[in-house]
């Protein structure tokens, strides 16, 4: 049912919650809060703190990553900052610098 | 996933807010942005914002457009045109070259199309009614006001601002011309918009 | 309404002072001062109006500065000059009209805002 896009030409600056789906091609600094898949595209930039459900990332991210089911970082991305998740998966030729936490209890 | 291919579509052309999503703080772009979701604090965009109906702006909007058939609470800055579809509702100032109001739509605030007629107005009748107050305190929200110097003056203004200088330099009071072709008029409208708010 | 009684104020009318009573009126030339109408008032695109103006519904073609207050509505066509604070239940600005006021409906807000 979810459809939030972030376009490449836009600019957040504070706090994103909801319970949908939401693509990022733009820039997003603060926090994003969601319920469902979080999707930074190849153009988007997201400095923020991310809790969610599941995370797939091709741009880059700078910030916490708190995901309930999974984390996929994939090539070309970039990502600073510590992760926690069930599941991660990076791919060849992602780019990475932080912690990795899988421990399925805490979530 | 169901939705890939609409977000295909709207590829970088068109931001969508979705009705789950709430963002809170400032939001800025250079495309158009569907709000159906809710976006509270400053809005600044170079083109077309539209509020659809189960969207909710709680914020100071800066735009080239806006259509407006959700809620929005705030000033609204256009440098074409705002729109109050039948199911907008509007709290706020709007300052714009060209508003429309829909039957239907309900609006409280202030509507400042930069006209001429404006400043003649208030150099022969500089009071306005009490009621107003009550209104302006509603009206402008919390937040700080957007980095356009126009909503800043505005936001600063005082209650009851009776903006206009008794002649605006762009537009010389015209004395009780006629309905002068309003074609003609437009093409002054946002010189006059720019000039007067400095 | 009343429907028999339709009065106009012509072009060539200049009425300085206060208007009041019942029926529709209609105004093309120009009025200055106060008016007070039971039922609906028409601003023709030749008419010109400075006045404080209270109507059961107000129609405007052509120019009033002055504060509106209708019980029903109010209507700024695509040719009117407005300029004034407006309070009525309905007020419906169309494109290409020139407007500059305030204008005061009820708006029913989501109870969260």
């Amino acid at each position: 049912m979810a459809n939030t896009v972030i376009g490449s030409s836009i600019v957040i600056d504070g706090e994103i919650s909801g319970d949908e789906d939401l693509v990022i091609q733009g820039t997003v600094k603060g926090k994003i809060s969601l319920k469902e898949s979080l999707f930074v595209e190849g153009s988007g930039v997201v400095e923020a703190d991310i809790e969610t459900q599941n995370v797939e990332i091709g741009g880059r991210v700078t910030g916490n990553i708190v995901a309930t089911d999974k984390v996929e970082l994939k090539s070309d991305c970039r990502v600073v900052g510590d992760i926690k998740a069930p599941r991660i998966l990076i791919a060849d030729g992602a780019s990475f610098k932080g912690n990795v936490d899988m421990d399925h209890k805490e979530r | 996933m169901v939705q890939t291919k609409e977000v295909g579509a709207s590829h970088t052309e068109n931001t969508v807010i979705g009705e789950s999503i709430l963002i809170n703080g400032k939001l800025t772009g250079d495309e158009d942005l569907t709000v159906r979701g809710r976006v509270e604090g400053e809005l600044t965009l170079t083109r077309t914002l539209i509020v659809e109906p189960s969207g909710i702006v709680k914020a100071n909007v800066a735009v080239k457009n806006a259509i407006i058939s959700g809620v929005v609470v705030g000033n609204v800055n256009a440098t074409e045109s705002v729109e109050l579809t039948r199911e907008g509702r509007m709290v706020g100032d709007i300052h714009a070259p060209r508003v429309i109001i829909v039957d239907g739509a309900s609006f409280r605030g202030r509507v400042d199309m930069g006209e001429v007629e404006a400043g003649r107005l208030n150099t022969e009748r500089p009071a306005r009614p009490v009621v107003r107050a009550t209104t302006r305190t509603v009206a402008p929200p919390p937040k700080p006001p957007p980095p356009p110097t126009r909503v800043e003056v505005k936001a600063k203004a005082p209650v009851r601002p009776v903006p206009q200088p008794p002649a605006p330099p762009a537009a010389p009071a015209r004395p009780a011309s006629a309905a002068s072709p309003a074609v003609a008029e437009i093409g002054k409208k946002k010189i006059v918009v720019k000039k007067k708010t400095k | 309404m009343a429907q028999e009684q339709i009065g106009i104020i012509g072009k060539g009318i200049i009425i300085r002072g206060n208007l009041t009573g019942g029926g529709d009126l209609v105004i093309e030339g120009r009025v200055e001062g106060q008016i007070a109408l039971k039922n609906h008032l028409t601003i023709e695109a030749t008419g010109k109006v400075q006045a404080d103006i209270r109507a059961e519904e107000l129609t405007i073609n052509g120019e009033a500065s002055g504060n509106i207050d209708a019980t029903t509505k109010v209507a700024i066509n695509a040719n009117a000059k407005v300029a004034g604070d407006i309070k009525a239940p309905r007020v419906v600005i169309e494109d290409g009209a020139v407007f500059n006021g305030s204008v005061e409906m009820e708006v029913k807000l989501p109870d969260d805002i």
